[in-house]
């Protein structure tokens, strides 16, 4: 057990320390003042916050050892937590959906893009069981369609829907109903659940779906334009410097071993650049399916 | 029935312990079936409440990937409530019945078995497929939110290893019990070998012991019930032992005497003869029978009459040597047995010994006793070699001793067995010889001496043998006699005497009387009522009939025979003494016997009237029958001297040849018929000398 003439020296030595510390804080410049403030990195909850927080903790030490600056890992527990933050610009660099983009395009500016699978896009698709009789979007009046995620997932409601609205349906003429993923649709149409899945174009070939279900059962119905994958964004106010360091370190990773390991825990493929412009497609689609904002 | 044949022939432990063991293993199997099925409700009980566990907590957690058609979600919950022990399917199927989550445990023995060619993914035909299987606990739960059904969970639990647990714990069970009941089966039968089986054995053995006649008492050990049946046992052969004792005295030994009986003879006789056949020597046999020893027990009675017997056993032990044996063979008949002869000659003097030491007169209770026995001789090997012949011939010898002199002693010949034989086939003959009518009624007139008057006549039996010829009455009654015959045949010569006096009389002749010879056996039968059968029946007046009557009927019980002459008197017919002078001729009779005649024997009339003894004796007997006023008649008158002489002396009546032979019913009505056409005068032609003939 400690005395307390022990304890009462340690403390004294603890104000000393944060004394000395305030002292060197003040004498340096502003350059290194900024440098030391971390940047906050925002993920939306595509994964629940302690997956998000293991598949994305080596990309954020990757970019603090890149940028020298400390870069804060924050997860939300849910999409309204999330978007409350982009709203309050708390994020600095977030990895969000092209939806999620569109909608804060003036606060933040998109600098690359995710690869999975090895594809820079991904499309969306509408799918419907073989023996279901369907044959045409047009079909889909009166019908049920199980949408992957809520209505701002781009690949899994609005590009399906737009595809939809394309065919001459409107919002009303079909039942509209969300599972939780993209691939939980797929299952929903085969287990009969719902008459059409949206859904993208990879997820057929996924092993969840080959083992969870007969693929050969479902057919795609249609599918949508190429959309470029899940945008990297900063904030606009973020130094031009400090962007183009931020995106050449991510658009680097896929070429290092150490990269790769990063990329493969975040279950990416690569990140690749883009701009704003590379987004206009998802922007007409949000639109006809959203509306204004 | 064989297989229950066969247990019953088992012994006692085996039957114990199959008993034992049968129980034992019922009881245990029955214990363990018990706690097998029990432990089977408790597991199988166990195994649904953990798919209700299972079954709650899937309704429970899943209406929240339900709602957000989180498929994979659900797939994790029945992977995860698949892959559970036993379960082996889970299903979470919509309100309508399609499944929306799925999940078969394909390595599961149940889907191997049942489902093999099934899929996983094609779960409704699953679930079909295995519907109807036993060996599957199918359980179903709803699955809600705010009271609104989104589905059902259905699993499907398999008891399959449940019951190759049980199975396996049938047979462990099994092993363990069939080893306990062989154990404890071993063990009972261990301590019932022990205290039962082997103090029960020794009890059989003893039992056997018993059997041949050694009575060894059996040691007792304890005081349980094999205890008391051991003591009991002992008690019971100590009395089968006495008892026996008992039994073989009575068996072999006369209680009177105390001699060995005819038993023991016979053993003993037996057993001379196997010793004699081994040292190649002989023995004798010799048949002792007392003389009139019916005498002494009618007129001194039976108690001295047994004294007597006793007596002469123990004179007859006296005379012999340790190793000879006297029997009593019954009545007073004895038996010696005398090993090791040399000689006839030897046993010559031993009989001479034992005809002494019998005939020696003894007091008995204030009497003097005499008496004399007939011996007959039968030696071994020479007169038989078994048992059965050296006896018989030495009772033949034996008869033929008393026959030939009494209080003689006899060795047996091959002869004696001759005669015996003729005997016997006489007496099988003289059996059919009324049935075949052989026999025939002769009679022979009897006439005053007096004046020449016909009397009557004496019926003379005849039997005319096809073989032998005219057999002589002197022959063939003796034999009669004493086998019985005589009642049969005097009953039958009765009848026809009857029936020729009535054929006689209804034919307008006067025959007289006939004169009947009555045996001292047809005394027996009640002889007085058959006769007034007969002469009721035939019309026969009783002055018609006489019967003669020799002295040896008398000797037979006198009340009897008292009772039967005075109805003989009663009914009116005449009594005559017959052959008098020839045996006791005891006047004692003459006076408790009434009697009208006395007929004098044809030996003293055939000295008439040269032989002074004859002359004597025949005078003294018409004297005395003056005396008593009986009438004589005189038989086998065959000259007119003798006539002449009986005459003058008084007597009565006269019958022989002189007169007339016996002649045939025919010759005899003839006779009567000549005599009534020339009146009785006629009939002194007897006065005339005749030649004597022989025999009657």
């Amino acid at each position: 057990m400690r005395t307390k003439s022990t304890r009462d020296h340690i403390g004294r030595r603890k104000n000393i320390a944060r004394l000395l510390g305030l002292i060197v804080a003040t004498a340096l410049p502003p350059v290194v003042q900024a440098a030391d403030k971390p940047l906050v990195l925002g993920v939306f909850p595509r994964y629940n916050a302690t997956e998000t927080t293991t598949r994305y903790t080596p990309l954020s030490e990757y970019l603090q050892d890149r940028l020298h600056r400390k870069v804060v890992l924050v997860t939300s527990k849910d999409f309204q937590s999330f978007w409350r933050g982009i709203e309050e610009h708390h994020y600095d660099i977030v990895q969000y959906n092209q939806y999620h983009y569109i909608r804060s395009a003036k606060t933040y500016q998109v600098i690359a893009h995710n690869k999975e699978f090895g594809r820079n896009t991904m499309a969306g698709v509408l799918y419907v069981r073989k023996d279901s009789g369907i044959t045409s979007v047009a079909q889909l009046r009166g019908r049920t369609v199980l949408f992957g995620g809520g209505e701002d997932a781009m690949i899994g409601y609005i590009a399906p829907v737009y595809m939809m609205l394309q065919a001459g349906l409107k919002k009303d003429d079909f039942v509209s109903q969300f599972a939780v993923t993209p691939i939980n649709s797929v299952i929903g149409v085969y287990r009969k659940q719902a008459d059409a899945a949206g859904s993208a174009d990879n997820a057929m070939g996924q092993p969840v779906i080959k083992n969870a279900i007969n693929t050969d059962e479902l057919t795609a119905l249609a599918v949508s334009e190429q959309l470029l994958q899940l945008p990297w964004a900063v904030k606009r106010t973020m130094p031009a410097k400090l962007r183009e360091a931020i995106r050449s370190s991510l658009v680097d990773l896929e070429n290092s071993e150490a990269g790769r390991n990063v990329l493969k825990t975040a279950l990416l493929t690569g990140i690749g650049k883009a701009d704003d412009k590379d987004y206009d497609a998802h922007r007409k689609m949000v639109r006809a399916v959203m509306g204004t904002f | 029935m064989g297989g229950w044949a066969d247990v019953m022939r088992l012994g006692l432990g085996a039957k114990f312990t199959v008993t034992v063991l049968v129980i034992l293993a019922c009881t245990m199997a029955a214990n363990t079936l018990y706690f097998v099925r029990a432990s089977a409700r408790f597991h199988e009980h166990q195994l649904v409440e953990r798919g209700r566990a299972l079954g709650r907590l899937i309704s429970l957690i899943s209406p929240e990937a339900i709602l957000g058609f989180d498929f994979l979600l659900l797939n994790d919950y029945t992977r995860e409530v698949s892959s559970q022990p036993d379960v082996v399917y889970g299903v979470i199927v919509s309100p309508e019945g399609v499944p929306i989550s799925s999940y078969v445990n394909s390595n599961d023995p149940v889907i191997k078995k049942h489902a093999k060619s099934a899929s996983s993914k094609e779960v409704l035909k699953l679930l079909k497929t295995l519907d109807g299987v036993q060996e599957l606990i199918k359980l179903e739960f709803p699955i809600t939110h705010n009271d609104v059904v989104l589905g059902r969970f259905l699993v499907g639990i398999s008891n399959e290893s449940l019951q190759r647990e049980l199975r396996k714990q049938v047979l462990v069970q099994m092993g363990v019990v069939s080893a306990i009941v062989l154990f404890l089966s071993a063990a009972i039968h261990a301590v019932f070998r022990f205290n039962v089986l082997f103090p029960i054995r020794k009890l059989i053995s003893a039992s056997r012991e018993v059997g041949r006649g050694r009575y060894n008492p059996v040691q007792v050990k304890s005081d349980d019930e094999l205890g008391v049946l051991t003591r009991a046992f002992n008690a019971m052969a100590e009395e089968v032992k006495e008892e026996q004792a008992k039994l073989h005295r009575q068996a072999n030994f006369d209680a009177l005497t105390g001699l060995p009986n005819r038993m023991m003879a016979f053993d003993r006789i037996n057993l001379e003869i196997h010793r004699a056949r081994r040292s190649e020597q002989r023995f004798a046999v010799l048949f002792i029978d007392l003389d009139n020893f019916k005498t002494v027990n009618d007129t001194l009675g039976h108690a001295l009459g047994d004294e007597l017997l006793v007596a002469i056993g123990t004179r007859l032990q006296g005379c012999l040597r340790d190793a000879d044996t006297v029997a009593r063979l019954g009545g007073d008949e004895f038996l010696i047995l005398v090993p090791d002869v040399v000689n006839e000659v030897e046993v010559e003097k031993i009989a001479e010994r034992l005809l002494q030491a019998v005939s020696e007169a003894r007091e008995l209770q204030g009497h003097k006793v005499m008496i004399q026995c007939s011996i007959g001789i039968a030696l071994y090997p020479d007169n038989g070699d078994t048992v059965e012949s050296l006896m018989s011939n030495a009772d033949n010898a034996m008869y033929q001793a008393k026959a030939t002199q009494e209080g003689s002693a006899i060795f047996f010949t091959e002869e004696m067995n001759t005669r015996l034989r003729v005997r016997m086939q006489m007496e099988q003959d003289l059996n059919t010889a009324i049935e075949l009518g052989q026999l025939a009624l002769h009679f022979q007139p009897i006439v005053d001496t007096a004046g020449p008057r016909h009397r009557g006549a004496e019926a003379l039996l005849r039997w005319y043998h096809p073989d032998k010829g005219l057999i002589s009455p002197a022959d063939f009654i003796p034999l009669a006699e004493a086998t019985g015959q005589i009642v049969r045949i005097g009953d039958w010569v009765l009848e026809q005497a009857c029936r020729c006096w009535s054929a006689w009389h209804h034919a307008g002749l006067n025959p007289g009387f006939v004169a009947i010879n009555v045996s001292r056996i047809q005394f027996r039968k009640r002889f007085s009522k058959r006769l007034a059968e007969l002469m009721s029946a035939y019309g026969i007046p009783p002055q018609a009939l006489e019967f003669e009557i020799t002295e040896s009927v008398l000797l037979d019980d006198h009340h009897q025979v008292a009772e039967e002459l005075n109805s003989l008197r009663a009914a009116g017919v005449k009594l005559s003494l017959d052959d008098f002078g020839t045996g006791y001729s005891s006047l004692s009779y003459l006076k408790r016997f009434r009697f009208d005649v006395l007929k004098i024997d044809r030996s003293f009339v055939a000295g008439l009237p040269a032989n002074p003894d004859d002359v004597s004796l025949v005078k003294a007997i018409l004297a005395m029958a003056s005396g008593l006023d009986l009438h004589v008649l005189a038989e086998g008158v065959e000259t007119p001297e003798q006539l002449g002489f009986l005459t003058a002396q008084g007597c009565d009546f006269a019958q022989g040849y002189l007169i007339a032979k016996p002649m045939s019913e025919d010759a005899y009505r003839g006779y009567l018929k000549d005599r009534q056409t020339k009146g009785d005068a006629g009939n002194l032609s007897f006065i005339h000398p005749v030649r004597a003939n022989t025999g009657r």
